[in-house]
């Protein structure tokens, strides 16, 4: 029969397929009986979709309604619901945004803006008090807030504590990141005679990325004020460059990097680095990546700059938002007070998530004071804890990804010009790139005619 | 620097070489061959040694990704090591605001979304190319003109106004609103009328003289002859269609419709990193296009040959 | 030339031609010209989405245009434009050569091999060499070591020197079988008999090629050039998939391209109208360079 179709063998199998697919899709669609659920939620991290699953049903029990979990997409969340929102197509009641976005949603004028002002309903429920109050700066806009902040993410390093007393040091001596940096010369070792330096320091990118924007917060300094402004051009930000270029490039660097996942589940196998940035969620996830380490590893607070200085920063964030569509506006704020303002709801997500919430009431609970086997029995809740306090204020904006991008530029012309030529006119590049990146930043601030935010 | 087994395959192959050519340096043609020969593997491996690292890395465990190169050695060879994991994750299905989704709907909604695209396009390039080859008629030349300048416009330009008509029309998360603004390409049109110019006129002629109808013409005479560009045309499209990746990602919103690129991409993000299942995803996601290429190798060579010879 | 047998000038005056592109004139003016035509007016103005707008008259291509950051990501594509043409191109050329100049079992079973990378997607290709590229245990890393004792810990999507040679590297995998098929046919319809008789009069085998061979090819040459630079100024996917955490910027945005620049612009900051300036800045160069290409090869070949 094939040979008798006219068209060719191609276009006869392409044509079985398609019926038959077809056919398939029909069936299965009727199957699918959607069982509308009356209020949706939306996350795009496996951990909390994991904790939200065990927890939601309490909340369906208590308020009589069916609430429907979707895993999705972190890229594709923020970009999709953006589309969505503006185009007033379906969007989910609730939803969990990620680390930065909150300055992706809220480019235009206010009236754009698609999820509800949380202002008033925080202060009315007297939480402004009860949270750690630099977490609100990540999801604030002209002075609103638009998403309830789930965490701290106050920032430690992870060590591997067995190799650490193997090179003859002490966690406590490392207060400065100068101290650091001179204990950090003496780890370095070849271990199999190839030339290639197999022990490091510290885990951080050679490009700057996290790294160096985790040790500017620390500093406290960020890539915008409160107001807007272009914060990212200071001598502080000169300092912590230099700093951080004779770590990370260089003969004599102690840094390097370690990637994600599997690389970095092998790079710490093997110890290839000591010392790791370690915000709680990172805690977490070598729990699971790297389980053979167990009772090896410990964490410390982060050196300081200046002695008796911050000995924490920030990394990462996310918070939950109620869009504007929302048919139910006042269930959906049940949700969001269930999920992330119930004490023993946080403390049972705690034990499996390692993530720190800004509830302060709920730091009490035993959970937090639990000390952990993987580390060594330190007690990671309560260390974190202690930190929080601490954590520097992180304001986002419409352009935060055009600031970082330029910030990141002008490191890099800053690296190019250390590897060539070292130390000698370093801080006048620095100086000179930093100027040309908030140049740059600024004019885009200033071309945007739409109402947005402005300085 | 020391000397590993790639150093000693080097020597050997030179080494080879040289004997060959010494043996009748006037008349080298064993040498030769046998370079030629070699050149020809080292291409093939390397562009095999991807391929081998992914089926590799799909079985391998995910604590033991980069621990080996490509498969562990056997002596290193335990369940441990080397096992279905990452096979079962994928398999092991989302929950969603519409019920659990399992791996297979995906690959479903993929078959069919390639398959139809295919045919479509198929049907619709296929009559436009046989247009602009057989008939002569006002307002061609302007016509071709524009469809080789639509070529160079940038899709992605266009994707914000087409989402906006495609919301307005209520065709966003549809299959159907996914497939529409794709049933003709000028492409496809472009390389029909390079087969179609072969199709002899007298048999168009007579056909008409016969009494035929135009699209009867098309259906009966032209299309049979033109199998071996269509076998070529559907491939490419097919395999356009199959890793469309864009597309799908932006249109498609609920869980249950989203195809393989887009469901597979998921397993890659910045703090989950599970590369051994999206490697296991993608080994699955290559198996429909490969089938397709095997059996269908000769009429696709020979239809891409047909279509681009001809001046 | 291609087989028009004569031609008279009268115009068939029946509907046939026009039914059998109606199916492409009714999808164009819905959903290319009603579109172009709305990213033309767009192009005036700054949007946030679909939601708000505001006109800023040709500020648009002004900033555009003064932009270094699009001149960075025309700078990248033109390179890998250029590395598509100078040394994907050859290289496709000379494994169609070594592939045709010899017996058929083995010869089948290569085109396949070299073919396969193709079937891949782009998305696939972009993260499975990304992974590869990982430096102290990626492949590339690995080999690069074993071979030369050096390159262990390159890192090669953190560099910006080496990010578009990755990308490069990561083309040619796809598609340096693709165009050597392309190659391998019209190598099999160069007229034999020219050969022999540039061989009889003492040519050696190199002049023959040169002169004979690739001349015989050309219309292939040319629109495998033309396709390639085509595609390559629409480069996007790849290295948006080997450079996820930078959205396929790259460090120093080595890696962004004038696609991705366009997609930035147009979908993250949620501008649509720069997104539309952008759009027919680069459709203008493409259509520029094409025409040059055709100009270049000897003046008005049609497709």
């Amino acid at each position: 029969m094939v040979e008798r179709f006219p068209y060719g063998k191609a276009p006869f199998w392409l044509l079985t397929l398609a019926l038959i697919s077809s056919l398939l899709l029909v069936a299965t669609r009727q199957r699918a009986a959607v069982d509308r659920p009356d209020i949706s939620l939306a996350t795009f991290a496996v951990q909390h979709y994991a904790a939200y699953k065990r927890v939601l049903p309490e909340f369906e029990r208590l308020h009589h309604v069916k609430v429907g979990l979707q895993l999705v997409d972190a890229r594709a969340l923020q970009t999709r619901l953006q589309n969505a929102m503006l185009a007033h197509a379906a969007v989910p009641d609730v939803v969990e945004i990620g680390d930065g976005s909150i300055g992706y949603f809220t480019r235009g004028p206010l009236k754009d803006i698609g999820f509800l002002d949380l202002t008033d309903r925080i202060q009315e429920g007297g939480y402004r008090d009860r949270i750690v109050a630099s977490r609100f700066s990540k999801w604030e806009s002209r002075g609103r807030l638009f998403a309830v902040p789930h965490d701290v993410h106050p920032v430690m390093l992870v060590y591997r504590a067995d190799l650490l007393e193997a090179a003859g040091l002490r966690a406590e001596d490392l207060d400065t990141w100068d101290a650091f940096a001179a204990a950090g010369r003496r780890v370095l070792k070849d271990l199999d005679g190839d030339g290639v330096t197999d022990r490091y320091m510290i885990d951080l990118p050679s490009g700057g990325g996290f790294g160096l924007t985790v040790l500017l917060l620390q500093r406290g300094v960020g890539l915008f004020s409160k107001t807007g402004e272009v914060t990212f051009n200071e001598p502080r930000t000169v300092d912590t460059i230099v700093w951080y270029l004779h770590q990370v490039r260089g003969a004599a660097r102690i840094a390097t990097e370690c990637g994600w996942g599997q690389p970095l589940a092998k790079a710490m196998n093997d110890g290839v680095a000591l010392f790791y940035i370690a915000p709680d969620w990172r805690t977490n996830l070598f729990q699971t990546d790297v389980p053979g380490l167990a009772g090896k590893l410990k964490i410390m607070p982060l050196p300081a700059w200046e002695k008796g200085g911050r000995r924490t920063s920030t990394w990462g964030g996310t918070g939950l938002a109620i869009t504007k569509q929302s048919p139910h506006p006042e269930l959906a704020w049940e949700l969001a007070k269930f999920l992330y303002f119930t004490p023993s709801e946080l403390s049972k997500r705690f034990a499996s998530t390692g993530v720190l919430p800004p509830f302060r009431d709920a730091w009490q609970l035993p959970e937090f004071q639990a000390p952990s086997a993987f580390y060594s029995g330190q007690r990671l809740g309560a260390e974190f804890a202690r930190l929080a306090p601490d954590t520097p204020p992180v304001w986002d904006s419409p352009y935060s990804a055009t600031a970082e991008s330029k910030l990141g530029e002008a490191y890099l012309r800053a690296a190019e010009h250390f590897d060539s030529h070292g130390d000698d006119g370093l801080r006048e590049v620095i100086q000179r790139e930093l100027g040309v990146a908030e140049a740059y930043v600024r004019r885009i601030i200033e071309r945007n005619g739409l109402g947005g935010p402005r300085e | 620097m020391r000397l590993g087994p790639i150093h000693w395959l080097l020597l050997g192959f030179f080494g080879v070489f040289a004997a060959l050519y010494a043996r009748s340096p006037k008349n080298p043609r064993l040498a030769l061959r046998f370079l030629r020969f070699g050149v020809l593997v080292g291409a093939s491996t390397a562009v095999l040694a991807p391929f081998v690292w992914l089926v590799a890395a799909a079985f391998k465990d995910k604590a033991y990704l980069n621990e080996f190169v490509f498969f562990p050695p056997p002596s290193a060879w335990s369940s441990k090591t080397v096992n279905l994991d990452n096979f079962r994750t994928l398999f092991a299905g989302d929950a969603t605001i519409q019920g659990t989704v399992y791996f297979w709907q995906y690959v479903l909604n993929s078959v069919f979304l390639a398959t139809t695209t295919t045919l479509v396009q198929l049907v619709f390039c296929s009559a436009a190319g046989y247009a602009l080859a057989k008939f002569e008629f006002r307002g061609k030349r302007a016509l071709m003109t524009f469809m080789l300048v639509s070529m160079m416009i940038p899709g992605v330009l266009l994707f914000a106004p087409v989402y906006e008509l495609m919301v307005t029309l209520h065709l966003v998360d549809t299959f159907t609103g996914l497939i529409l603004p794709g049933i003709v390409t000028a492409y496809g049109a472009f390389l029909f009328r390079q087969a179609c110019l072969a199709v002899p006129n007298e048999m168009l002629d007579a056909g008409r003289i016969d009494g035929c109808s135009e699209l009867r013409i098309y259906f009966t005479l032209v299309m049979p002859l033109v199998r071996p560009m269509s076998a070529a045309f559907c491939l490419v499209t097919f395999l356009g269609a199959w890793n469309s990746f864009f597309g799908p990602s932006v249109f498609l919103h609920s869980q249950g419709q989203l195809t393989l690129p887009v469901i597979l991409n998921r397993y890659i993000g910045v703090y989950t990193n599970q590369y051994g299942v999206f490697l296991a995803g993608t080994l699955l996601a290559i198996i429909p296009p490969a089938v397709l290429f095997f059996a269908l190798e000769k009429e696709f060579i020979s239809g891409l040959t047909s279509g681009s010879v001809k001046g | 030339m291609s087989a028009r047998v004569s031609t008279p000038k009268q115009y068939y005056r029946g509907l046939a031609p026009w039914l059998l592109l109606a199916p492409y004139i009714a999808v164009t003016c819905v959903f290319t010209l009603y579109p172009l035509a709305n990213a033309a007016v767009l192009a005036f103005y700054q949007t946030n989405g679909p939601a708000s707008r505001a006109f800023v008259g040709i500020d648009n291509f002004r900033f555009l245009l003064s932009d270094p950051v699009f001149y960075r990501a025309l700078g990248n594509t033109t390179v890998f434009a250029l590395c598509s043409v100078f040394i994907q191109l050859p290289l496709s050329l000379g494994l169609s050569l070594l592939l045709n100049s010899g017996n058929d079992r083995w010869k089948s079973f290569f085109r396949l091999v070299l073919f396969s990378p193709n079937l891949v997607g782009q998305i696939f290709v972009g993260i499975l060499f990304g992974v590869l590229f990982t430096p102290r245990y990626g492949l590339i890393n690995r080999f690069l070591q074993a071979l030369t004792g050096w390159g262990l810990e390159q890192q090669w999507l953190g560099d910006p020197a080496l990010v578009m040679p990755a990308i490069v590297l990561t083309a040619l995998w796809v598609y340096v079988g693709f165009n050597m098929i392309y190659f391998l046919a019209a190598l099999q319809s160069v007229d034999k008999s020219l050969e022999e008789a540039a061989r009889i009069d003492g040519a050696n085998r190199f002049q023959v090629f040169w002169n004979v061979t690739l001349p015989a090819m050309r219309h292939v040459v040319l629109f495998v050039v033309i396709t390639s630079v085509i595609g390559s100024f629409q480069l996007f996917e790849l290295p948006l998939a080997l450079l996820p955490t930078s959205n396929g910027h790259g460090p120093d945005n080595a890696g962004l391209t004038v696609v991705g620049y366009l997609y930035d612009v147009g979908f993250n900051a949620g501008d649509l109208g720069l997104g539309s300036a952008v759009g027919w800045v680069v459709a203008l160069i493409i259509t520029v360079v094409s025409v040059l290409q055709l100009r270049l090869a000897g003046g008005g070949e049609d497709e």
